[in-house]
């Protein structure tokens, strides 16, 4: 069978436009993370994913000789962290989740999910249509706004802490929220990558390409296979 | 929402195919598209060009590459919901029942 190659310039521009920007953002002052530290975040978050023999569920990546650099502007718990979303997500427990954010700001850990949630999907985007892998860019120096939203309350739907009033969009709608611009790139990438929100209630929307059954079809196998419950 | 596009459109699906990534009755090119998706999420090389080359061959790199897309959203929400503890509410749960039986959630063994 040959092997067809395809080109970035093949892929849709809407698509394209919503990686690139979310890409950029990984290594540009965030929410609540530098962007060195955003940037460092982003490069465990590609070693979890492409690891042959990854770090077990249990075991701090940062507590492994040579797998981080010896240097590190995060803290070690959020290398941990988003070593295991981007790897072990099925794991993650709310015990799990109180222990990381006793030390990080709850906040902050939204933010680096936000982190999880951009490098998966553009691996993996690439890595299926065969197209050159990611390269997260160099650092931009600058603080992390600190901009936290007026009304953050507790949710019964999430762990983590959402805007008001919570639990009356579904619990991955509201997840992000707590993070305006982390909400913003995931929900553009969302949009391009499936289906735009406006369509979601149309069973017979289409891109003219994949009817909605199929991309159904293709959703829950990828769910199943990551053992994610939700 | 499987089901539920199915039912809009009067497709038949059964989930137990498409757990068990056997086809998934009466859905356009099922059988290319799921063992793409398979191959995308493990990671053996050499299955995943044999996939994506089938998937070409058969429904052309459009939707490939529109497979691919939604391939990544779901690498991305599963992480999402995973991540920040998002669960359904209960009468949701109770209404997925079936389903979720269906596609052997019943039998899975948490990993948490």
């Amino acid at each position: 069978m040959g092997n067809t190659t395809i080109s970035l310039g093949e892929v849709r521009q809407d698509l394209v436009r919503a990686h690139n920007q979310a890409i950029a953002a990984l290594s540009k002052p965030g929410t609540w993370w530098t962007g060195a530290q955003r940037r460092e975040l982003a490069i465990t978050a590609q070693l979890a994913i492409c690891e042959l023999e990854p770090v077990a569920p249990w075991v701090g990546v940062s507590t492994v000789a040579n797998k981080l650099p010896a240097s590190l502007t995060a803290p070690k718990i959020a290398h941990d962290a988003i070593y295991r979303i981007s790897r072990h997500a099925a794991t993650l427990t709310r015990e799990w989740y109180e222990k990381v954010t006793a030390e990080i700001n709850p906040l902050a850990f939204v933010e680096l999910c936000g982190i999880a949630c951009t490098i998966a999907p553009v691996m993996a985007f690439r890595r299926s249509l065969g197209l050159p892998a990611l390269e997260v860019g160099p650092a931009e120096s600058g603080q992390p706004s600190n901009k936290e939203p007026d009304n953050i309350v507790a949710a019964q739907l999430n762990w983590v802490p959402v805007v008001g009033p919570a639990d009356k969009d579904a619990a991955v709608v509201q997840a992000f929220t707590a993070v305006p611009e982390t909400n913003r790139l995931i929900w553009a990438m969302a949009d391009a990558q499936y289906i735009p929100d406006k369509e979601m209630v149309d069973p017979k929307w289409t891109r003219g390409t994949l009817s909605r059954v199929q991309m159904e079809l293709i959703a829950t196998r990828v769910s199943q296979q990551r053992e994610c419950f939700y | 929402m499987l089901s539920w596009s199915g039912n809009e459109q009067g497709i038949e699906i059964e989930l137990t195919d498409v757990r068990d990534a056997t086809g998934g009755a009466n859905v356009k090119f099922a059988r290319e598209l799921l063992d793409f998706a398979t191959a995308a999420t493990e990671l053996d090389d050499a299955a995943i060009v044999l996939a994506r080359e089938a998937l070409i061959k058969t429904a052309g790199v459009a939707v490939t590459i529109d497979a691919a897309a939604v391939i990544a959203n779901f690498e991305m929400m599963t992480r999402l919901a995973d991540s920040t503890g998002a669960r359904m509410p209960e009468e949701v749960v109770a209404q997925r029942l079936g389903a979720a039986t269906a596609m052997g959630v019943d039998q899975a063994v948490s990993r948490r």
